[in-house]
């Protein structure tokens, strides 16, 4: 595989950007770098994640240098007209300020080549809500780390419904607290166990869609 | 036996007279102050405002007359100043977000930011930046990160050791006072001297320094436990010169009346994995904790204490060999951390203190019916030969219902025969 592929999966920020930015200049085409090099290299760290060659530190580091070279390329695509696969809006729900979670899936959601709008932490339903209709998004990711804030996911949901822009969107739950069995109960359409499981489970809800 | 005879059994790996409990020992076993508010009405005892006596995680400080009520076995030393760098002395009343009336220490100093959100400052000091915030209607506060920017080249760890200083002379004072006040109580004695947590997540942003330097990012220290190892390394070997000389001095003052302390609540599991390899605990942390088990095991008579939450099975062996003789919070929801598997292979030489009931799912949303059912379970699997202190899987969380935690103070009494 390429120098930037190599650079993301071993965490390197430095050589991601200096990789991305000699292939642009070589003429590379940047919807290209993405699909062929970023994504692979996002999709294998994943994949080291979950048979724990990897940890913590090392998809921190992946998405660094991932998000250090997609801040490059970032600007080349849009002038090129390129389309996300899907846009996603995610963020840790009402009530709750824990986000390295949150972050986590976030990065791996856009290296796997989503377009992500981060809303952050202790997000409103109503704020959720504005994002979804303002940028037509596909999914929303709602993450929660505390047991008394998993039930803003419940009220989230409820908004986007009250809103009417429930059936237009995907809602994927995930934090230490949830299981499976809370995103049936709260009507979400998907839980991710982890940011890789995430990354699946939105690519299969949006090809599904 | 008396509560402490108890304890030191169950430590010790002795068939005690009935499992010993702990509410409130530590600031990872203890209940929000909503819950000790409940349970003193529940228990109809003195109506008064509950003391707030660790502010980061709003923990209520249970009360003699509510540890009779519960039949509780342990009381705890804390450290003389809280995460947030002020002594809880001078009590005032405070207002929670959802109405309830508490008394917090008179530097417990608040404001409120323009979203509603409740903020805190070092020290007290309002005129330093805040370094705890609590979401407009929330019920605990989280750090917030004060990071300087990083200069690679003059990064130096003394900037990360700024809080870890000699005991000074009132601090000694205050631990001989709190070590005499709690062994009077006949109960056993868990203290926590501060100092020896190696890069506890919840420690490493300093709310309790007014600007702190150094690696005080908490995406920033996890990254440089992989890139600058070195870095960490010098810090948690300094850490552990000091913190050793203080415990030498410590223990010279107040002596074997602390049956078991508190030395680190750095987590290493995640719900369905781990923050590091072994082979990076390993090499990062195991050389440290042996130090330190290993100089209160020649010195003392002190149990040591190792909190993780999450999925930490593949630690405990390590875990044993660094000398812990505890495991806390035994967070059996995590994976890999099934209670007869945990009680099976690593019972004879790891006592369990927590993993009483489940504080995720169980004892929050479940039936009374439910909990009473875990409890009688988890005490069945984890009580045989002694090796079992009492408590949930963690502190009992804010919003639990009060039916739910007497629920669980009741099984256990149904399980040893105290009803």
């Amino acid at each position: 595989m390429s120098e930037l592929h190599d650079a993301i999966l071993e965490g390197d920020a430095k050589a991601a950007v200096v990789a991305a930015e000699q292939a642009l200049q070589a003429g590379a085409d940047p919807l290209d770098l993405v699909q062929s090099h970023m994504v692979p290299a996002m999709d294998e760290v994943g994949r080291r994640f979950e048979c724990e060659e990897y940890f913590v530190p090392e998809l921190l580091l992946a998405a660094r240098a991932m998000k250090g070279a997609l801040a490059l390329i970032r600007p080349r695509l849009a002038a090129g007209g390129a389309e996300p696969s899907a846009r996603v809006v995610i963020g840790t729900v009402k009530g709750d300020l824990h986000d390295i979670g949150k972050n986590i899936v976030a990065s791996m959601l856009e290296g796997g080549g989503f377009e992500v709008i981060d809303l952050g932490a202790d997000v409103p339903p109503e704020k959720f809500v504005a994002a979804v209709k303002e940028k037509s998004a596909d999914l929303v990711c709602l993450s929660a780390l505390l047991t008394v804030t998993m039930l803003s996911m419940k009220t989230t949901i409820e908004a986007l419904r009250a809103a009417g822009v429930r059936e237009q969107v995907k809602v994927l739950v995930g934090g230490a607290p949830v299981t499976q069995h809370f995103a049936d109960q709260i009507g979400a359409d998907g839980y991710g166990e982890n940011a890789a499981a995430a990354v699946r489970l939105a690519r299969r809800l949006v090809a599904a869609a | 036996m008396s509560s402490r005879e108890r304890v030191l059994a169950a430590l010790n790996h002795r068939q005690p007279d009935c499992v010993p409990v702990d509410f409130g020992g530590t600031a990872v076993t203890g209940m929000h102050v909503s819950c000790v508010a409940a349970l003193r009405e529940y228990y109809g005892l003195e109506k008064r405002p509950v003391k707030v006596h660790e502010p980061y995680q709003m923990l209520g400080l249970i009360e003699d007359d509510l540890m009779e009520a519960l039949d509780l076995d342990v009381v705890g030393v804390f450290p003389r100043k809280t995460l947030f760098g002020f002594p809880n002395r001078n009590w005032r009343s405070w207002r929670m977000p959802d109405g309830l009336d508490v008394l917090a220490p008179e530097d417990f100093r608040t404001a409120v930011d323009e979203n509603g959100d409740t903020l805190i400052y070092p020290e007290g000091d309002v005129n330093a930046a805040p370094s705890g915030r609590m979401p407009k209607d929330g019920y605990f506060f989280d750090t917030i990160v004060r990071q300087q920017p990083i200069d690679e080249e003059r990064l130096n760890p003394e900037d990360n050791l700024e809080e870890f200083t000699p005991v000074s002379d009132e601090d000694l004072d205050y631990y001989c006072r709190a070590v005499r006040e709690a062994t009077g109580t006949g109960r056993a004695v868990i203290a926590n001297f501060g100092g020896t947590g190696l890069g506890d997540i919840a420690l490493v942003p300093a709310p309790f320094l007014k600007r702190p330097r150094g690696i005080r990012d908490i995406t920033e220290w996890y990254i440089s436990t992989r890139t600058r190892r070195d870095y960490i390394h010098r810090i948690f070997s300094r850490q552990c010169e000091i913190a050793i000389a203080n415990l030498e001095k410590i223990h010279a003052a107040i002596g074997d009346g602390v049956d078991a302390v508190f030395i680190c609540g750095t987590d290493f599991g995640t719900q369905t994995s781990a923050f590091c390899s072994v082979d990076t605990f390993r090499d990062l942390y195991f050389p440290y904790y042996r130090k330190l088990n290993g100089w209160i095991h020649q010195h003392t008579r002190w149990k040591t204490f190792k909190h993780s939450c999450g999925s930490v099975e593949r630690f405990i062996p390590s875990f044993i060999e660094a000398g812990f003789d505890i495991l806390n919070p035994v967070q059996c929801s995590a994976a890999g951390m099934d209670p007869i598997h945990l009680k099976n292979d690593f019972g004879d030489r790891l006592a369990f203190w927590g993993g009483g009931v489940d504080t995720q799912r169980v004892l929050p949303f479940g039936s009374p019916a439910e909990v009473r059912e875990q409890v009688l379970q988890r005490c069945e699997i984890f009580a045989q030969q002694g090796g079992f202190v009492f408590n949930s899987t963690h502190n009992v969380q804010a919003k639990t219902p009060v039916k739910n935690i007497v629920a669980m103070i009741e099984a256990v009494r149904e399980f040893s025969g105290r009803n």
